[in-house]
């Protein structure tokens, strides 16, 4: 679908309805957004009081979104994209007023690369504003899915849980967490969305994350992995079901000279927040008698123009 | 004695039946419970109608009832046009979304995760997602009736889920041999269970823009029983790029001809 058309579409006809229905509880949107947050709370990991599903696991259906900025900048979020020919108009500020690195391991907040690695995320960097070789393309700007961990900082998802599953469905991409202790798939297959084993401690979703095909980058920054690398991730709830931290261990002695860890804070959705079909990916059922907030189908390939109109869709085989 | 045997043979087959509908899975609320991952062995994909063996399909006796899809005069021509020019405008070709019905059939899995309100269908082929709601939701209209998957609103008519699929686009095809739909398409799904194991699927499809009147199609899926078995995503419109990235070490290191973990340098 036409996302921001139909989110403004959406907001125009949704806008001055909500104050109407502000004091009736069936009222499913508000006009609360996203306000990228300079800084937010750890979340620890322990009990979970919340509500449960039937199957026992904690519930955490519904629409996320991370609080913090897309991923124009891996390791200063809100920084912008450095070299940025039209920068935003909004002054910056310093280091310090803006979210801190998505590296909270190192203490420096920066990806401990080898050498070659580096200098190949900086290569990608310096050429992405005007890419002269198709490496320099962003992938997500070809429609590629934005896989582990690019997906968690790209539009807002949705998570459906299922007995023996974790579902989410992102703005380009899925992820079927397997909870049943299957094996991994044959180490040979490489996925985009990687493949993932999950189990429940408490308020915690631990996710063993391998066969990674690495080739979503992590954001228009460059930072990357390779196809060895190793996930553990770490999704932490609180416990009024409002908020989680994803933490998760990146290992990958290909790329790394140690292992790092990145967290990215998410937000979930209440009947406080706009339909805008972007910070959360929802739609407006009122056909019936109630509002009903749904997922559209996303598509982006088929549209025959990469976001951004940098990528050029390849002609059919 | 033959009068025994033949009560007795009445029991058993009377207890049978009734032990099949109470076998199928369901959820809490007692409707069937489709939940899995499921796939056809027809040949509905290469041509929903009757064919002999040619260089890209396997014979079939076709899907169709009546054989023969109705195609308005017009409409018979463009889809003779597809046929010849298959191997180059089947927008399965580019890994795109396939569309309902035809994601149902394509030979490759898909799997059903249900709750009491919708049921997904995640497709192996292009990872594409489908929600059909059963909780008396109705299409939304408005702006959001151009969809490559239609919008599908389900009711259960006893133990037969019934899908109301319309707000298609016109971009999908039906099958390889070119049978194709506009934007007027109107699927009905009827999905059953024959058993525990087996999904009776069929649709009518009505569209008149490009068929005289509604037709009908049926395929059996499968449920997929292999131990251990998953869905691979299958994102093959990635397969023109995806040698770009991500960055390779530099051949002389010595962690590029080896894939296991070599430790820090």
């Amino acid at each position: 679908m036409k996302t921001l058309a139909t989110a403004l579409t959406l907001l125009l006809a949704v806008t001055p309805q909500v104050h109407a229905q502000q004091n009736k509880p069936q009222a499913l949107a508000g006009t609360d957004r996203i306000h990228f947050e300079p800084s937010y709370a750890p979340v620890e990991s322990g009990k979970w009081s919340g509500k449960r599903l039937a199957d026992g696991q904690p519930d955490v259906e519904g629409h996320w979104s991370n609080t913090v900025a897309n991923h124009n900048n891996w390791t200063d979020p809100q920084g912008g994209i450095p070299g940025d020919p039209a920068p935003p108009r909004k002054p910056l500020g310093t280091r310090e007023e803006r979210a801190p690195s998505r590296v909270t391991d190192p203490a420096d907040g920066q990806v401990p690369f080898q050498p070659w690695a580096k200098a190949a995320q900086e290569d990608f960097l310096k050429n992405f504003h005007n890419p002269t070789k198709p490496q320099y393309i962003e992938p997500l700007a070809r429609c590629a899915p934005a896989g582990v961990p690019k997906s968690f900082i790209w539009h807002g998802y949705e998570i459906r849980q299922f007995p023996g599953y974790v579902v989410f469905l992102f703005n380009s991409g899925t992820r079927i967490i397997h909870l049943d202790g299957k094996p991994h798939l044959p180490a040979n297959i490489k996925l985009w969305n990687a493949d993932s084993r999950g189990h429940w401690e408490g308020n915690t979703l631990v996710v063993d994350v391998t066969n990674n095909n690495s080739k979503a980058l992590f954001g228009r920054t460059g930072e990357f992995a390779s196809e060895n690398v190793h996930i553990t991730e770490r999704y932490i709830f609180s416990n009024d079901g409002q908020r989680y931290n994803y933490v998760a261990t990146f290992d990958d002695p290909t790329v790394y000279t140690r292992p790092w860890t990145a967290t990215i804070p998410a937000k979930r959705r209440t009947a406080k927040d706009a339909v805008d079909g972007w910070h959360y990916e929802v739609a407006s059922n009122r056909a019936g008698k109630q509002q009903v907030i749904e997922r559209d189908e996303r598509i982006c390939t088929e549209n025959n123009i990469g976001f951004g109109h940098v990528a050029v869709t390849a002609p059919p085989r | 004695m033959i009068r025994s045997l033949t009560l007795l043979a009445l029991l058993a087959a009377l207890t049978g039946s009734a032990y099949a509908a109470d076998k199928i899975p369901r959820l809490a609320n007692g409707r069937p419970d489709f939940s899995g991952i499921w796939q056809t062995t027809s040949a509905a994909e290469f041509d929903l109608e009757p064919h002999a063996a040619r260089i890209d399909a396997p014979p079939s006796a076709g899907v169709v009832a009546g054989n023969v899809l109705p195609y308005l005069p017009a409409a018979l021509e463009q889809k003779k046009k597809n046929f010849a020019n298959r191997d180059k405008d089947d927008p399965r070709l580019k890994g795109w979304t396939l569309g309902v019905p035809r994601g149902i059939y394509y030979p490759e899995p898909f799997q059903i995760f249900q709750r009491q309100r919708d049921l997904t269908l995640v497709h192996q082929f292009g990872h594409s997602v489908r929600t059909i709601h059963t909780n008396g939701t109705d299409h939304p209209g408005g702006d959001r009736n151009q969809f490559w998957l239609g919008d599908s609103r389900g009711r259960w008519d006893g133990d037969t889920l019934v899908v109301d699929v319309s707000g298609f686009n016109d971009e999908t095809w039906l099958d390889r041999a070119g049978n194709y739909h506009s934007e007027a398409l109107h699927v009905v799904e009827r999905w059953k269970y024959l058993d525990a194991n087996t999904i009776e699927y069929s649709a009518r499809v009505e569209d008149p823009e490009v068929f005289a009147r509604p037709w009908d199609l049926s395929v059996i899926l499968h449920r997929h029983r292999e131990k251990n078995f998953q869905l691979i995503e299958d994102y093959r419109y990635t397969l023109e790029y995806e040698q770009y990235y991500p960055p390779k070490p530099p051949a002389t290191a010595p962690q590029a001809a080896s894939t296991q973990p070599s430790g820090t340098p």
